[in-house]
């Protein structure tokens, strides 16, 4: 540039034609910026509501989030009793912690500034050591947002319509890449082992069906469950209430996992091929078992791996108890059962059928020929229903009516039948009913959300076609001339709320009706059949509610006699439980006679 | 997709080369490693794929291989072109081809110091990104970063009392995990 | 002259220079006020990211994709979800698409401003930095909003992004994006039509055009040679294919082609984001991944390119179907340019002007050793 270029020279000049104007001031505004309503500063975590399943500190790839244990919190019943602790000399504050929280107790606050000369401040649990960050929550993360996936893998099942024409099985079962679809879910927690009686290593099991390898589940599974295919079918699951995803979505389908694994192998064979557990040396005790119920079959199988020589005693003409003569065929094919019962035979296990304790053999031969005794009798009477014209020809008890059903015997039940009661035996009868061609109203005291049966087979009921009664208590049965049901007289009843307790119903005065039925079926309730104990031994047995007592090895105060499964347990009875029974009478024997 | 199909076709006819069109302006070529420098300089002189995008080394320890890929533009058909070789784990030696692109000097000395491949005749110095490095080159598959860091370095206290949930819930409830399980618990 | 005024001496631009965008250390031999010989070492910024991602998964990999460059760390985190997106072959919604223009075109915008910064202040201007790091703290203020971070942002991630925009950001883009426009003249006036500035990038650090493309030059510097290359329009990803936009080149091969192509990028930058805001579609912005800890993406391997502010990125990313990456490996602009272009050109300038065209080429050093 030289000293003559005009341009340069004069354009500094062109800030003249600023004078007069306003200067352009860049907004600055007094009031401080707002942090934005995503920004990602410190964690906050709702202790209440976070269950402690660690899925934080598993996604953080920092290693920044310890679980440590909190002096005010305790665990049990899904919650594991830990808390999430942050090292913010390591935190990255990439939120994916917040994002595969799967109850969204875990967000992230607008504070950012921390400062303070102790180092040990910066390792901080969240929501106890900032509890009033609650109120500047900023970066969380919805349903939507969030990495978990919350819908379940839908289970096919068979239509409706097409199902109540026969005994078919209802649910089909997942196929394979449903079935790793669904274990791709799993968080692996670990929450749902301790909500199981008998404490199934259900993450590990899960995991190796989402990597492939079925054998291996099955193997795991078979550690201490030898009635994989029954619980995969017609289980309570206790572990599902306490999933970490149903939180805030489905639950992981659990059972369905368990049955899929089952069905990969077909016969007794494969199972022995696959599970190959391992069996010690033959010892020289004899343990005696009565009943070949699921508690039964249990301590029987984990007494011949630990080399006992085991017999069972069972009354009827088939294994399984309860669960063969009480699950209806639409739930739990024959073959199941046949098939795992073929298994433990091959284990070295012995039943004698037909053989009822109390009649065809003594119970007190029993007891003295073995070094311990097994009782898994389950619950075999009923309750009655206390009503006038019970004993009318057409009214039956759940139970017989299933068992009947079950061992292929004819039953005449008409065309209308009235199911009293709201448990699952109650809704197996309304649904095997409605199967023998017959329309079924279900009367129940309370409202159908009370009912204590599997919500999946109050659905499967009113699919089918059942109708729920809900509010009505039974007074007395209708019969003809010839003492033969035609009806069911009932009182409506209102939900009248008690102080703080669950709502009683009360029967409404004067509301008595009338519904016309040629059968009726009460399901509410059974109590267990002691007729096979001796008067000594019936004596010292101590009880507990009406049930037998028994400790932690399900030892009860007989020496050397053991109990398990529906007659040592007060309130709701599973199959889960008879198997956890006769898992834990086994380690309780093992130990009492490997003492001496 | 007829362009990219003609350039692999003609590569070929003209060399021993495995490879397919991988997608949309991507063909991807496998060969042997003494064919490398004349394929590229074959590439660049002939057929207008005068940039060097890439050079890149993955460590296939599973099948004792180290596998140089070398990927190549042409500004005017835009295709891309991904030279694939295996050379020997043990006795790791590959060509040097800073003459016929200048900037490859630049990837190959990275090599050298990660990987420990010999490039005979590259200049420049030994070390290019990392310092007074005693160990392996670092991004062979059997270096353990972890493992150095807890040997090298100490780890602050006050973290000590850090539970594991699963086992937490285990002792709680008295689950024994057996052994052939384990594998497949969380961390 | 005397003797000693010519003798040959050893100078450090050292990793603490404030001339140096990052820290890398030119050692140059010098003649008097002439560079002889320039070598460039680097080492300084080693985070081992390559090493890091083979022991996690491939979500919490994308977590340390955006630390790999300092001033533009979204076209990182874009490059390997689109890596991720080609092996597994999943499909990104068409909102999810226009967004992430939105994000990567304003992620230039902002370093357009960092850079200028750099540009002038390495040549004495220290004015224009001060104003322009200024206006684009307004940008960061939009990301915030809309990722909840202001520098790294981990919003872009396989399968879409992570949120949907906020209430109100819409407008406020749009504001933002006037506001910016008016101050691009005031630049231009600082620094465009200062004849010293002219003086200074005229005719320094040439790159010849015949031989940029052989060097592996790419991006501004590209086209600042008159070769016009972008990868936006080569392989068009997200929504490009649908904005219309001009590539300018320039010319010249030196700082002030490298600064006049940079200055109407800015302007196609805007209107980029005009268009995208115009017309975004509604509809999902994710397309979700499985269970992270649990999710696997097929064997094979990806190579990806994308159009950032420092040229062309691309990411090598090898799977082998498990569930951690086997090898991902970054292919920054400024690896070429800083060492290799950087050594061929800088011999024969003057050292006043060594910051200058480190500046001009924009130079990332953590890009260069990641």
């Amino acid at each position: 540039m030289s000293i003559l270029d005009l341009k340069g020279i004069l354009s500094p000049l062109g800030a003249l034609k600023q004078i007069g104007k306003t200067p352009h001031t860049i907004t600055f505004p007094d009031e401080q910026k707002r942090t934005s309503e995503r920004y990602r500063g410190f964690h906050y975590n709702s202790l209440d509501d976070c269950i402690g399943c660690g899925n934080c500190s598993t996604i953080c790839m920092n290693e920044a989030i310890d679980m440590v244990g909190l002096a005010e919190i305790n665990g049990g019943k899904g919650d594991s009793g830990l808390r999430p602790r942050v090292d913010y000399g390591r935190c990255c504050y990439c939120a994916l912690c917040v994002d595969v929280c799967p109850t969204g107790s875990l967000n992230m606050t607008k504070d950012y500034v921390q400062v303070d000369n102790d180092p040990f401040t910066f390792l901080m649990t969240p929501g106890k050591d900032n509890p009033d960050a609650q109120e500047r929550i900023s970066f969380s993360a919805d349903l939507e947002s969030s990495l978990n996936v919350f819908d379940r893998v839908p289970m096919r099942e068979l239509d409706p319509d097409e199902r109540v024409k026969s005994f078919a099985e209802v649910m089909l079962g997942y196929n394979e890449e449903e079935a790793r679809r669904e274990a791709d879910r799993c968080i692996s927690c670990g929450l749902c082992t301790e909500a199981c009686p008998v404490h199934m290593h259900i993450p590990e099991y899960i995991n190796a069906i989402a990597k492939g390898n079925d054998n291996d589940a099955l193997q795991i599974i078979y550690d201490n469950n030898d009635l994989p295919e029954v619980c995969g079918k017609v289980c309570t699951r206790k572990c599902e209430d306490v999933c970490a995803i149903q939180v805030r979505g489905e639950t992981v389908a659990i059972r369905w996992l368990k049955g899929y694994v089952t069905e990969t192998v077909n016969n007794a064979d494969l199972i022995k091929k696959v599970v190959n557990p391992e069996i010690r040396e033959p010892n020289n005790y004899k343990v005696g078992i009565i009943g070949a119920g699921p508690a039964g079959l249990t301590a029987a199988y984990y007494l011949s791996l630990r080399g006992y020589s085991v017999t069972i005693y069972e009354a009827h003409k088939d294994p399984g108890g309860m669960i063969m003569y009480g699950i209806p065929k639409y739930r739990l094919p024959y073959d199941s059962i046949q098939k795992q019962v073929d298994y433990m035979k091959k284990m070295g296990v012995k039943i004698h059928y037909n053989t009822k304790v109390g009649k065809d053999i003594q119970f007190q031969e029993i007891y003295d020929v073995n070094d311990a005794v097994f009782m898994g009798i389950g619950l075999q009477n009923a309750y009655t229903l206390g009503i006038e014209n019970e004993d009318a020809d057409g009214v039956w008890s759940a139970i017989d009516f299933l068992k009947k059903v079950n061992s292929d015997e004819k039953v005449e039940i008409g065309k209308k039948v009235v199911v009293v009661g709201g448990g699952n035996v109650s809704i197996d009868a309304a649904r095997v009913s409605r199967r023998l061609g017959a329309t079924v109203n279900q009367s129940y005291r309370r409202r159908v959300k009370d009912m204590p049966a599997d919500w999946e087979e109050i659905e499967g009921a009113e699919d089918e076609g059942v109708v729920f009664m809900p509010q009505t208590i039974p007074t007395r049965v209708v019969t003809d001339e010839n003492n033969k049901t035609i009806g069911l007289e009932y009182l409506k009843a209102e939900m009248v709320s008690q102080d703080g307790g669950r709502p009683r119903p009360v029967p409404i005065e004067g509301s008595e009706t009338i519904i016309e039925c040629d059968s009726v079926i009460s399901a509410i309730g059974q109590q267990a059949d002691f007729g096979l104990l001796p008067k000594e031994i019936m004596e010292e047995l101590e009880m507990n509610r009406g049930k037998i007592a028994i400790n932690d090895d399900r030892k009860t105060s007989i020496p050397k006699l053991f109990a398990g499964g529906d007659s040592v347990r007060y309130g709701n009875v599973d199959a889960i439980s008879a198997i956890a029974d006769g898992y834990y009478a086994t380690i309780g024997i093992d130990k009492m006679l490997m003492k001496k | 997709m007829k362009k990219e199909q003609k350039i692999l076709a003609d590569l070929k006819d003209v060399f021993e080369i495995s490879g397919k069109v991988k997608a949309e302006k991507r063909i991807s070529i496998k060969t042997d490693k003494k064919h490398v420098s004349s394929i590229l300089l074959y590439l660049k002189t002939q057929k207008g794929y005068i940039h060097l995008n890439h050079i890149s080394c993955v460590d296939f320890i599973e099948d004792n291989e180290f596998e140089m890929v070398y990927i190549i533009w042409n500004p005017k058909t835009k295709l891309t072109v991904l030279v694939h070789t295996r050379i020997d784990r043990k006795n790791p030696k590959m060509e040097n081809i800073d003459a016929i692109w200048d900037q490859a000097n630049t990837y190959e000395r990275e090599i050298r110091e990660m990987f420990g491949i010999h490039f005979p005749g590259l200049k420049g110095r030994k070390e290019f990104i990392l310092e007074d490095w005693q160990d392996i080159p670092p991004m062979r598959k059997d270096f353990d970063t972890q493992l150095y860091a807890i040997e090298h370095f100490h780890s602050r206290p006050g973290r000590e009392d850090a539970q594991n949930v699963r086992e937490a819930i285990q002792q709680r409830s008295k689950e024994e995990i057996p052994e052939f399980a384990k594998k497949y618990s969380r961390d | 002259m005397s003797k000693t005024r010519e003798k040959e001496t050893t100078l450090y631009l050292d990793p603490q220079h404030p001339g140096i965008t990052g820290n890398m250390m030119i050692k140059l031999k010098v003649k008097g006020d002439t560079v002889i010989k320039a070598e460039t070492h680097v080492g300084y910024l080693h985070r081992a990211f390559e090493k890091l991602v083979e022991n996690r998964n491939w979500l919490q990999s994308f977590t340390l994709m955006c630390r790999f460059c300092v001033p533009e760390p979204d076209p990182m985190e874009l490059t390997f979800a689109r890596a991720v997106e080609k092996l597994e072959g999943r499909e990104v919604p068409e909102r999810a698409k226009y967004i992430r223009t939105i994000v990567a075109e304003l992620a230039r915008i902002q370093s357009f401003l960092l850079w200028y910064g750099g540009q002038s202040g390495s040549s004495g201007l220290y004015t224009l930095g001060q104003w322009s790091v200024g206006d684009r703290n307004y940008i960061l203020d939009l990301f915030e909003d809309l990722t909840g971070a202001r520098i790294y942002h981990m919003y872009m991630w396989p399968g879409g992004v992570r949120r949907d925009l906020p209430k109100g950001w819409i407008d406020k883009a749009y504001k933002t994006m006037d506001y910016i426009e008016g101050r691009l003249d005031n630049y231009n006036q600082l620094l465009f039509d200062n004849a010293i500035f002219q003086k200074r990038a005229q005719g320094v650090g040439i790159i010849p055009k015949d031989k940029a493309i052989e060097w592996g030059v790419v991006g501004a510097p590209l086209r600042g040679t008159g070769i016009k290359h972008d990868v936006r329009i080569d392989e068009p990803y997200d929504a490009y294919d649908k904005m219309k936009f001009v590539v300018p080149t320039y010319e010249g091969g030196d700082v002030w082609a490298r600064a006049l192509v940079r200055r109407d990028e800015i302007k196609q930058s805007i209107s980029i984001v005009r268009q995208a805001l115009d017309n975004l579609p509604e509809g999902s912005y994710y397309n979700r991944i499985p269970n992270p800890m649990k999710w696997t993406v097929p064997a094979g391997e990806a190579w990806v390119k994308t159009e950032s502010v420092r040229g062309e990125i691309g990411f090598y990313v090898v799977s082998d179907g498990g569930n951690k990456p086997k090898r991902v490996h970054l292919k920054g602009a400024a690896y070429t340019h800083g060492v290799t272009v950087l050594e061929k050109i800088l011999p024969g300038q003057n050292i006043a002007d060594v910051s200058f065209i480190l500046n001009s080429l924009g130079v990332c050093p953590p890009e260069i050793e990641r």
